[in-house]
């Protein structure tokens, strides 16, 4: 039987033509600005790469900026690529494809959020196994847990002026539950949502 | 709480991950009998004592890798090897 594949998606040139819509669509109220934040930026462009596991920088484990986008080496031989879709589009377009490459835009089935302030990683230790002291994350690390029982992937980037932020993407159909959750955990912090 | 030492991920908590089976050699599909079939899918030899088996990072790196437990105490010895196959009882 012949595969009919449904015009609007024949192309990605026109999917990438659609309009983003966040999976967050309600953020709690309360918080203070002394508290930690927790920012919704699921709209950032988010492509994965998957080469040979040494076949380019950061590896397992680790992020890198280049230019204005963060590649964190989130698996052996799998990257995630964040930033603008340009950024993106540069990068990707300058890959060595001498091997094995696949390269997929998740920019709309993954929601991605940022939590930062000092409180930062009291939070994530609430709803999170991992060990999250400097020593064993610090920053420019990139790790994959359970978050509040969903499976994340959290680059730990931190802000300018040196407090701890973490990056933390997961299914974009676990957005708003993750979101509240995260919220949650940091209502004793005040945490507030931008 | 188990902690199962990943060799990509580091000692992650055993909910991080699946636990896939005894690891052992598989049979050769072409000549294994259904006995050997059975016995490979379904029959443990679950000792008391010094067992490797493989699990799944699904949390993680989403990896396989084989593991030696030793099940009178939990406690895992020598180092954690990757799977030799994708999926899989072994």
């Amino acid at each position: 039987m012949p595969i009919s594949i449904p015009k609007e998606n024949a192309s990605v040139a026109d999917q990438a033509s659609l309009t983003f819509e966040s999976p967050v669509l309600t953020k709690p109220k309360g918080g203070s600005d002394s508290g930690p934040t927790l920012e919704d930026l699921s709209g950032l462009t988010k492509t994965v790469i998957r080469a040979e596991p040494n076949a380019m920088d950061p590896p397992f484990g680790q992020a890198l900026a280049v230019g204005d986008m963060l590649l964190c080496g989130q698996r052996p031989g799998e990257w995630l690529a964040v930033g603008e879709a340009s950024d993106c589009a540069a990068f990707v377009d300058g890959l060595d494809r001498s091997g094995h490459v696949s390269v997929i835009d998740h920019t709309h089935s993954r929601a991605m959020f940022r939590l930062s302030g000092s409180a930062a990683p009291k939070v994530l230790e609430k709803i999170c196994s991992l060990d999250w002291s400097d020593a064993m994350t610090p920053t420019g690390a990139v790790v994959s847990a359970s978050v509040a029982k969903v499976t994340c992937d959290i680059a730990r980037v931190d802000s300018d002026d040196g407090a701890p932020a973490y990056l933390i993407a997961c299914d974009r159909s676990f957005g708003q539950y993750l979101f509240d959750a995260i919220a949650d955990a940091g209502t004793e912090f005040d945490l507030r949502a931008l | 709480m188990l902690l199962v030492p990943c060799p990509n991920c580091g000692p992650r908590n055993a909910s991080d991950l699946r636990y896939v089976g005894e690891a052992g050699p598989r049979p050769d599909p072409n000549t294994a009998t259904e006995a050997e079939w059975r016995s490979y899918l379904y029959i443990e030899d679950n000792p008391a004592g010094l067992l490797r088996e493989t699990w799944y990072c699904r949390a993680g790196c989403r990896r396989y890798f084989v593991a030696e437990r030793d099940t009178t105490s939990n406690e895992f010895v020598n180092s954690p090897l990757p799977g030799n196959k994708i999926g899989g009882k072994a």
